[in-house]
């Protein structure tokens, strides 16, 4: 079951202070796909991305990266291996896009090599890929709301790594940005990364994710291709919500359709 | 597979201007290239050629001044036996302690700021002057004897941090706590060297006086060697740590996630900020709000992001360089120690900041 090479969790469980969110949970990173995570408030996916990134540490259990825990490796080689862009970043004073993305080539670089032809191209690459090429000068700041999630993935995308963590990368952006960045994602995938992202939007997460996984209350419900996966029965075991699956019309992908409450139908 | 197969790739925008550099690189042979600013640099000039200014102008103003056409004729040439004092007993050491002092007190106020996140986070504010003053007071006044007056200073910042540190509740990761916790430090600090005050005669309150003011006035050479020697080493650190603490500034989670170690990185800064401000204020007393306006003044300056840690080294040099020229030859009499002129100073530029934080929140 264990193989040697990839991202996984091995029997976590992890807490913030006194509080435990996870107990004795494993899960594998599944290579080369786009994993989505969703699940109600609190059911512990932002922290189970957390762990994976290594930015919360496990009471218990480890999280290994190649079949080696990832505490052993030098914090900047994981850096260089695996990205992680948090739920809210934050934004310099007075920082150029140029300058954010640039950010992002910090674990390739040394105290005396701080900047080479390699990092200039890194953040070219990401700038153009994210399609931030034309607002390099400009101040993340003064940028709307989907540019500056755009910047953001272009700073995690110039660390020019073969893991990209992505918290809840939608959140506070209007629905056309929420979808621009999940293009972008789905490209970044295309283009040969293992993308793992949390997720609020279960329609998003089904027409988006080629691996999904369900959790509820610290625990993975179910895990899999969302068109088999993707059940009412599951929904209503992770949010109490009850609800019909029917065919995205435009993707293909399952698309949940909330009942009707009964007093509303009674109108 | 889901429908992204539709989705396609997006071809870069293009623009008629020739994409700018990325960013000047200084290169050293192939192992160092390190990126420059260049409006940084040109900053820098300017602040280095003021307090190049200043200087001369501290050495040649007034009845003692040594003549500017003596003073650049190479060193061991003719001077008088006066002029050789002024130089080497009364201005000179009193110069090279101001610049290193103001240097120190610049870079602690760079650090605390970026790492509190905060313009108001500054050795003044969250307690530190008033702890080595604490601490000046206790074993220059009090319990006399057990250890130099300088060390006591830096028992006393030591033990504001630790009571800062141990009074948030979450060590230095909480800014906003770090204040509210720090005034009540230095409120606390400040009544403890009242109180010893109340309990010594007045010939011993009058000596003291003088140094909680923050003085430049008669240093000698000592001072100085001592001063230089700290930012010798903590110079080259807060250089190396600048890196680091520019990433922590995006969040602590991002910065463990680029494997700078937020909590390593804020706590190796303080450290070094808290030694460069006690360095400061061991040799000058607790000097008001050069540590605070100085990285701020910077940062204006340079308008780029980041501690800009030279910058502000530079500008906190100038800063005290220029107040303590202008109480040696302003109109305030002779024995106006340099801190109540900063003080003065700072305080009107402290209430524009709470206005503008204010605006800012209000908004």
């Amino acid at each position: 079951m264990t193989t040697a090479a990839g991202l996984s969790a091995r029997d976590v469980t992890l807490a913030y202070d006194a509080r435990t969110v996870i107990e004795e949970l494993s899960f594998d990173v599944p290579d080369a796909e786009f994993t989505v995570i969703v699940g109600p408030n609190a059911c512990g996916k932002s922290t189970l991305l957390k762990a994976l990134a290594r930015t919360l540490k496990p009471v218990s259990g480890e999280v290994l990266l190649d079949g080696r825990a990832i505490g052993e490796y030098r914090s900047k080689a994981v850096a260089r291996r695996l990205a992680m862009l948090p739920q809210s970043p934050i934004a310099p004073e007075a920082i150029s896009v140029r300058d954010l993305v640039g950010r992002g080539r910090y674990p390739h670089q040394t105290l005396l090599r701080q900047w080479t032809s390699a990092d200039g191209d890194a953040v070219e690459h990401a700038l153009e890929a994210t399609g931030v090429a034309e607002l390099t000068d400009r101040h993340v700041a003064e940028l709307s709301g989907g540019q500056r999630q755009r910047a953001w993935i272009a700073m995690v995308l110039a660390q020019q790594t073969e893991y990209l963590l992505l918290d809840e990368p939608t959140t506070f952006l209007d629905i056309a940005h929420q979808y621009e960045v999940l293009d972008l994602c789905s490209r970044l995938h295309a283009a040969g990364r293992t993308v793992v992202a949390v997720l609020h939007d279960l329609n998003q997460a089904a027409r988006y994710a080629t691996h999904l996984v369900c959790m509820k209350d610290g625990a993975i419900l179910a895990q899999g291709r969302p068109d088999e996966i993707m059940t009412s029965e599951l929904i209503h075991a992770a949010f109490g919500m009850d609800c019909r699956i029917i065919t995205d019309p435009e993707s293909g992908s399952p698309m949940v359709i909330p009942r009707h409450t009964r007093e509303l139908a009674r109108r | 597979m889901p429908a992204s197969t539709a989705v396609q790739p997006r071809t870069p925008p293009a623009t008629g201007a020739p994409p700018r550099p990325a960013a000047r690189v200084l290169r050293i042979g192939t192992w160092v290239s390190v990126p420059v600013k260049p409006r940084s640099v040109v900053v820098g000039v300017l602040i280095g050629a003021g307090l190049f200014v200043t200087a001369l102008l501290t050495l040649t103003l007034g009845d003692l001044g040594v003549p500017i056409t003596r003073l650049l004729i190479p060193f061991g040439a003719e001077l008088g036996a006066q002029e050789e004092f002024v130089l080497s007993r009364l201005r000179g050491p009193r110069l090279a302690v101001t610049l290193t002092a103001g240097a120190g007190l610049g870079i602690a106020g760079a650090l605390f700021q970026t790492v509190t996140r905060n313009p108001l986070g500054s050795p003044d504010v969250i307690g530190l002057a008033a702890g080595a003053s604490a601490g000046a007071a206790a074993f220059g006044l009090m319990w006399t004897g057990i250890i130099p007056l300088p060390a006591g200073a830096l028992v006393g910042a030591v033990v504001a941090m630790v009571l800062v540190y141990a009074g948030t509740g979450q060590g230095f990761s909480s800014p906003a706590r770090m204040i509210i916790v720090g005034i009540g430090v230095n409120a606390m600090a400040l009544a403890f060297v009242q109180w010893i005050i109340t309990r010594t005669t007045r010939e011993q309150a009058t000596v003291i006086a003088a140094y909680l003011n923050g003085s430049t006035a008669s240093r000698s050479w000592d001072d100085a060697r001592l001063m230089g020697l700290a930012m010798l080493v903590l110079l080259p650190c807060t250089l190396a740590l600048s890196r680091r603490l520019q990433i922590a500034d995006m969040g602590d989670e991002l910065a463990d996630a680029l494997g700078a170690g937020a909590v390593r990185t804020k706590v190796a800064a303080v450290v070094v900020a808290i030694c460069s401000a006690t360095a400061a204020v061991t040799v000058v007393g607790p000097v008001a709000f050069v540590a605070l306006m100085a990285p701020q003044i910077g940062r204006r300056l340079t308008r780029a992001p980041g501690p800009n840690i030279a910058v502000a080294a530079l500008t906190g040099a100038l800063i005290l360089a220029v107040a303590d020229l202008a109480v040696q030859q302003g109109p305030f009499g002779v024995q106006l120690p340099v801190g109540i002129l900063t003080a003065g100073v700072g305080g009107v530029y402290l209430g524009y900041l709470l206005m503008k934080e204010w605006k800012r929140i209000s908004v």
